[in-house]
């Protein structure tokens, strides 16, 4: 086989295969997401999580579960669409670094009139890997799923312009 | 391609019980044989003897002259068409015939051209994104000897492929095996219990019935020369008419039956002078006009053709005579209709074999 005889059963391959690349890394965003909110939420700090931000971060968590798996199921037939709603969450991801896990690792609490540090480093650098993980499993699915539909989309518009 | 042999192939279970006696069989590049019998006869166990499905209790199994008789069937580079079909529910069409070649790691693109390279034989291309569930019966059979196709095995084997089919695909995906083995030109093995399948497909029929082969042959010369009473009744549809007959001079005759014979039919009966035969008479070989009368007791017209069930002489079901005649009859229950045999068979009483030499 050629070289361009190769690339073009590649490309047409694509026609009868599922992107499971993007899929899978899809899904494995929500295992890491998983990870990070079981982390998150074992501290014993008082009240200091109870407040709305917490509650907007467990709405966030189930929206973003729910989101991401319908995106790895719309990734998986080249919709382009699903693959930027999973650059978009991705960058989510990242953003909520700076909320939940920076402030509580900054905030210190008084119990039992002892100062108590909300977030020690080790939790805070675990929180971080796993929606840092979660963010770029994201942005590659999304990247990889952009870039396949596209050539997908091209290999297409080639075979019909053969037909016609 | 490949040849293949059977050579005294034995199958006993361990109860003792014996499906298949000595079965022998030489298959040459690129044909396609037929195993045909009633239910329970051996053919299913003798394919899937050769198939590696079954042990082989004596006997040798030669594929290409080397003996895989002891060869596990996945590397006997064999594939077999199921009557269920075996098709993964939850995988595309794509990925069923794709799947053999996946588990063996071949190249993702070679995999690709040989799936749609089958696909095109098929006329299954447009269908190749959709799962098993949503094609038809005869389009998921095809799926199946897809799969096999792009294994490019040495030998096929069919068993009874088409009997989930209802009728009318049966045919149709008939037809498209028979373009499938001249496209391939490749060597076959199909079982069937239908006859009219063994006779439209097969280069040779092999007819068996409890475990024995009965004849080997082409559809031409099993119609034609049955070896024995089993294969005359067996092929032919309606089945062939029997009669107890002794042979007189230059008459066969009966309680109810003086039927003349000609001088080769003499000839070939010349040993067995006063003694009683089995006279057979194809339905189609009787036509209307002659000394032989039949009492109708039904009509059935199909067109072309008109079947006409009666009884010669006496109402005993040894009389029992079907009739295919030309053209659209009328008759009617308790008519009486003259017919001649234009064509005999002769079969020894004793031995049930065929007495060579019938005209």
């Amino acid at each position: 086989m050629s070289m361009n005889e190769e690339q073009f059963i590649k490309r047409d391959r694509m026609r009868f295969t599922k992107n499971t690349l993007s899929s899978s890394l899809a899904l494995l965003a929500i295992l890491f997401n998983v990870f990070y909110f079981v982390s998150i939420y074992k501290s014993d700090v008082g009240s200091y999580y109870y407040n709305i931000l917490i509650g907007a971060s467990v709405l966030y968590n189930l929206v973003f579960m729910l989101v991401v798996f319908l995106s790895s199921e719309g990734v998986k037939g080249y919709n382009i669409t699903f693959a930027y709603v999973l650059l978009a969450v991705g960058v989510l991801q990242i953003l909520r670094i700076f909320l939940l896990p920076l402030r509580a690792h900054a905030a210190v609490v008084t119990i039992n009139q002892q100062e108590t540090v909300v977030m020690q480093t080790a939790q805070f650098i675990r929180v971080v890997v796993y929606l840092s993980a979660s963010a770029v499993c994201c942005l590659v699915a999304g990247v990889a799923g952009i870039q396949k539909s596209r050539v997908l989309a091209a290999h297409m518009a080639t075979l019909e312009q053969k037909v016609a | 391609m490949a040849t293949l042999s059977l050579q005294h192939l034995d199958k006993i279970y361990d109860n003792k019980v014996q499906a298949v006696f000595d079965f022998n069989l030489d298959v040459k590049d690129g044909e396609l044989i037929v195993l045909v019998g009633p239910s329970g006869c051996g053919k299913s166990t003798t394919l899937r003897m050769v198939a590696g499905l079954e042990d082989i209790s004596t006997g040798h199994l030669l594929l290409d002259g080397k003996d895989i008789t002891q060869t596990p069937a996945k590397d006997r580079d064999m594939a077999m068409v199921f009557q269920n079909y075996a098709l993964y529910g939850h995988m595309t069409i794509y990925e069923n015939m794709a799947f053999s070649l996946t588990l063996r790691k071949e190249n993702p693109n070679v995999i690709h051209k040989k799936v749609l390279a089958a696909a095109e034989i098929l006329g299954l291309t447009e269908q190749l994104n959709k799962k098993p569930a949503q094609l038809s019966g005869g389009q998921r059979q095809r799926v199946a000897m897809g799969r096999s196709i792009v294994r490019n095995p040495k030998v096929f084997l069919f068993d009874e492929p088409l009997s989930n089919l209802d009728a009318k695909l049966r045919g149709a995906t008939r037809r498209e095996i028979l373009l499938l083995h001249k496209r391939l030109n490749a060597t076959m093995l199909y079982v069937t219990h239908d006859q009219t399948e063994a006779l439209t497909l097969a280069d040779r029929i092999v007819c068996m019935s409890m475990g024995h082969v009965q004849q080997v042959g082409t559809p031409l010369e099993l119609y034609d020369t049955p070896a024995n009473l089993f294969v005359a009744s067996f092929i032919g549809l309606p089945p062939m008419n029997f009669f107890d007959v002794t042979v007189g001079n230059g008459v066969l005759t009966s309680d109810v039956l003086n039927v003349p014979l000609t001088a080769e039919e003499q000839h070939a009966l010349r040993a067995y002078a006063g003694k009683q035969i089995v006279l057979g008479v194809r339905p189609e070989d009787i036509v209307e006009q002659g000394q032989v009368l039949v009492n109708v007791f039904s009509n059935e017209n199909l067109g072309m053709n008109t079947l006409v069930h009666g009884h010669i002489g006496s109402n005993d079901p040894s009389h029992k005579i079907t009739c295919k005649l030309r053209g659209w009859c009328d008759y009617k229950a308790g008519d009486e209709v003259p017919v001649t045999f234009v064509r005999k068979h002769f079969f020894d009483k004793e031995t049930t074999n065929a007495i060579r030499g019938e005209a």
